[in-house]
């Protein structure tokens, strides 16, 4: 590399030049993580957030934050391991809703037609703000994978449930009851999911009444603990800086 | 396809595509049923007297689709059957363009899915509202979505006119197009925007690089302890502010009931006796250059009257017995071959008579709608219904089916 | 001297303030915005129109034929790019001064903001898309009108912009061309895997998925490709090191040695 005197840049353009290049970076960065992070969302817990009548108590609840506590845990490792940001769950959750919302509402409604209070996406932001701020506060991956993680899965459901409550009111349809969710899911046809397909909650002998949230909530901030541990190594092996000869 | 029916397109969505799309007109043609495999379509579900009740309504208004579904007793072992999977009464149109409001199996509400048996005939009906204008193709489908189609009826109107009010159980009166929309939006956006107030407070400082080099020389002091009071602050607004929306939930809705899922049972088929006639295929053949089938079929009449061929049906093609029977459904034209069928010795069968008959079944159906293809399909087998009258109009009908030979010259 | 240099310096400076192109990042910006508010408006109009039923005259012309254009465009550009940036490579990376080669950085900036772009509207915006628009048509084809733009348009277009990005850096850039950079490897390589994959979606959907479930295991080839934009994170730190060491001086700070891989 050449060598580097002190006058070849002023401070004052270095300084500017750090920051144009923050926006950048920002922005890039936002928009590389969307498409990553969509692409994996969409397809691990994907019909859950496209349509109400999948949002249920038991599998809803348990799978969307164990997928989207992924790449938060492993951009969170980068961001403050190299850079002490305690951003990175706030920004990929940023970059996912964001995704999802402009498809939402620009395709499932502007294209095919599907209303917004049907297809809306599930809000995780309250989740990542409690990891970023538990990393910030403790400077530790362990803590914020076992308290933070417990929390993302823990918190989903209450910061959602101002949204869907008015959603599983009990309507009596031709002579059955359904919520207004069913009833969505009935009565905006599609003809590539049928309703056999949606992975609900169906009801067993062993569930403890209307406890069901709850225990799924539990279960599911249980496996984020894992999830985190794991994507937080994600995080470290995707920060390698390793030049290879070959290739 | 035909004319369009609307001149007006609702102007909600995209604000950009939509206004340069505005003079456009949607019409929709078929949408797909054709790609699925011959045999297929040929041995799962047979849609027979098929009733739609207009082809031109407003925004709103409702339609109906009615008729009759025979479960073909041969399905084929490379599909779920509807006996053992859940089968779910569908209607193939493009998206929500009708909301479907109504569906019927013998007089039982499907709002879910359904168990068949094979071998039996069942009824059915689907009431669906207009929602989206355009002209629209549509057909009739069930989960392995074997498919009669029938063209769809043209909407007018503005799809931002659409509504389906319901009252709930605990007397809300709610429309399902809008309920909840407005505290989506709010929650959503409130969220979102808290979200980027956390970025912001870290952006309006230097990002990347500065703190790269002071991450690397061990400056810790890029987190300051103002810092750490601020992410807590954020977190503890967090919480109350969840906990504030859950309770609003909650005080809004008091009573709330999980989704409602789970197969509804076995349909009732329509109650049949003994069979009036027999039918047993003994040879088919398919001639490639001649687009027709030729069926040689043993029809016994256990009935009480003589009785005539009067229809072969397979896969929503319908080849009638000119001379026998006419079809006053307004069956689309391309699906419908009014002299398509032809009987060697069209003679009644008497009852307690057993004879040997051949049909021929010609159109450019076969081609059209790719169902000649069957040749080519991994089991070339076919299934149809062939339909008997008698002189007072009555109707028997016989599923036949079997191995079709190809004729290439 | 140092007073000469200084005086040199800020006469380029006056010259050039900063070192970001500003017309080439809003031409990108401007470029693939307009660019894919086209091709959803023409996805709005010839979808519907012409592009429900995979078997009628209508849909080979408007969905066949853009199909076809697609392929031959993406293999000349492709071939292109990659050449063009190849046959002007910098062939004596030590005679780049570090002027010169902040430039080039903030030019491989605009060239990963194009490949982040691109990566949005193909894995997001067209991905997702997907599924709504298989609740309008039966799967009849797998050249439906969502997949003429989602598979066979966008993922080509990042693969392309990923791949120029790269080659930019690999021939401009000093630390890239010296040893091949394994988090933009990543970066790069494991999104393009998500074409080849659009092979086994094919397949399972022929043989045995009909329905449209996203969350079905069939799908996961596309998640695991997915993953793989982490590698921006390794590929910035890689960025991030070179910059401090060309910027450490005039901020007063001693140049860092440069990393070593710890991971």
């Amino acid at each position: 590399m050449s060598s580097l005197s002190p006058t070849v840049f002023t401070k004052a353009e270095i300084i500017q030049a750090s920051r144009t290049a923050d926006w950048l970076i920002l922005v890039f960065a936002f928009l590389v993580f969307t498409g990553g992070f969509h692409v994996h969302a969409m397809l691990t817990m994907g019909d859950w957030d496209f349509w109400t009548d999948w949002k249920d108590r038991r599998l809803w609840v348990t799978v969307t934050p164990i997928m989207c506590i992924t790449f938060p845990a492993a951009v969170q490792y980068w961001m403050w391991d190299k850079l002490r940001l305690p951003l990175g769950a706030t920004f990929t959750i940023l970059g996912l809703l964001f995704g999802e919302w402009v498809n939402r509402y620009f395709n499932f409604w502007g294209w095919t037609y599907f209303p917004i209070n049907f297809v809306w996406a599930a809000t995780l932001v309250p989740g990542a703000i409690i990891l970023d701020v538990i990393l910030l506060w403790s400077k530790s991956f362990l803590i914020t994978a076992v308290i933070g993680g417990l929390a993302f899965g823990l918190i989903f459901y209450p910061g959602n449930w101002s949204m869907l409550a008015v959603l599983h009111q009990p309507v009596e349809y031709n002579g059955m009851v359904m919520t207004i969710a069913d009833i969505q899911g009935y009565h905006y046809v599609r003809t590539g999911t049928p309703e056999y397909i949606r992975f609900v909650e169906k009801g067993t002998l062993r569930t403890f009444g209307k406890d069901v949230v709850p225990v799924s909530a539990f279960f599911s901030g249980f496996i984020c603990i894992l999830i985190y541990f794991i994507w937080h190594f994600f995080g470290r092996w995707y920060s390698t800086t390793r030049f290879i000869d070959q290739y | 396809m035909s004319k369009l029916a609307i001149r007006t397109w609702a102007a909600a969505g995209l604000a950009v595509v939509v206004a340069a799309t505005s003079l456009y007109v949607p019409e929709a043609s078929a949408h797909g049923e054709k790609s699925q495999q011959a045999f297929l379509r040929m041995r799962t579900l047979h849609w027979y007297d098929l009733n739609w009740s207009t082809d031109k309504l407003r925004v709103n208004e409702k339609m109906t689709v009615s008729g009759k579904i025979h479960v073909f007793k041969n399905w084929p072992e490379t599909t779920a059957n509807p006996e053992h999977s859940p089968a779910f009464l569908n209607i193939g149109i493009p998206g929500p363009v009708f909301t479907r409001v109504e569906s019927y199996m013998g007089g039982q509400f499907v709002p879910r899915s359904v168990n068949l048996e094979l071998g039996k005939n069942y009824t059915f009906k689907v009431v669906l509202q207009a929602r989206r204008p355009g002209r629209w193709h549509m057909h009739t489908m069930m989960n392995v979505e074997a498919a009669g189609p029938i063209i769809g009826p043209g909407i007018d109107g503005s799809m931002a006119d659409y509504k389906h009010v319901l009252t709930t159980l605990t007397g809300n009166t709610v429309d399902i197009e809008k309920v909840g929309t407005a505290g989506i939006w709010g929650w959503s956006f409130f969220w979102i925007f808290f979200g980027f107030a956390w970025i912001g407070y870290w952006a309006a400082k230097p990002v990347f690089v500065p703190r790269y080099m002071a991450r690397k020389a061990g400056d810790e002091s890029i987190v300051s302890p103002t810092d750490v009071k601020v992410g807590l602050g954020f977190m503890v607004a967090t919480l109350i502010i969840t906990w504030v929306g859950y309770n609003a939930g909650n005080s809004a809705n008091p009573i709330t009931i999980p989704l409602q899922a789970g197969v509804i049972g076995v349909m009732e088929p329509i109650p049949e006796g003994a069979p009036t006639v027999e039918a047993k295929v003994e040879q088919a053949t398919y001639r490639v250059p001649g687009r027709s089938v030729i069926l040689k079929v043993r029809v016994n009449n256990r009935g009480i009257s003589p009785v005539q061929v009067a229809e072969f049906e397979t896969a929503g093609i319908r080849f009638l017995n000119g001379s026998v029977y006419k079809d006053e459904t307004n069956y689309p034209p391309q699906l419908l071959a009014p002299e398509g069928l032809s009987v060697d010795d069209n003679s009644p069968i008497l009852p307690g008579q057993s004879k040997v008959i051949t049909l021929t079944g010609t159109d450019a159906a076969w081609e059209n709608e790719r169902i000649a293809d069957v040749i080519y399909d991994p089991d070339s087998r076919f299934g149809g219904l062939l339909f008997f009258v008698d002189s007072s109009g009555f109707r028997s009908m016989a599923a036949v089916g079997g191995p079709l030979l190809p004729r290439f010259t | 001297m140092a007073a000469s240099s200084s005086a040199i310096s800020r006469a380029v400076t006056a010259e050039q303030p900063g070192f970001l192109n500003h017309r080439n990042l809003w031409l990108v910006v401007a470029g693939f915005t307009f660019f894919n508010l086209f091709v959803r408006w023409y996805e709005e109009v010839y979808g519907w129109s012409a592009g429900l039923d995979a078997f009628a005259p209508e849909f080979k012309t408007y969905w066949m034929n853009f199909l076809y254009t697609e392929w031959v465009l993406e293999i000349v550009f492709f071939s292109y790019i990659g050449a063009y940036l190849w046959k002007t490579r910098t062939r004596d990376m030590d005679a780049v001064t570090p002027r010169e080669e902040m430039h080039r950085h903030f030019h491989h900036f605009v060239w990963l903001l194009a490949y982040g772009m691109a990566i949005y509207w193909g894995a997001s915006f067209y991905t997702e898309q997907d599924g709504t628009w298989h609740q309008t048509v039966i799967r009849d084809t797998d050249f439906t009108p969502s997949h003429v733009i989602e598979f066979y348009m966008s993922y080509p277009i990042y693969i392309i912009t990923g791949w120029g990005a790269f080659m930019y850096a690999r021939t401009r850039i000093p630390m890239f061309s010296k040893g091949v950079s394994l988090p933009y490897l990543v970066v790069v390589v494991g999104p393009f895997m998500i074409l080849p994959n659009v092979g086994l979606n094919e397949w399972g959907h022929t043989f045995w998925w009909m329905e449209e479930l996203f969350v079905a295991p069939l799908h996961y080839g596309f998640v695991f490709f997915g993953w793989m934009a982490l590698g921006l994170c390794g590929l910035l730190s890689q960025i991030f090191e070179r910059i401090s060491e060309l910027a450490g001086p005039a901020l007063g700070t001693a140049p860092a040695p440069a990393s070593k891989a710890s991971y």
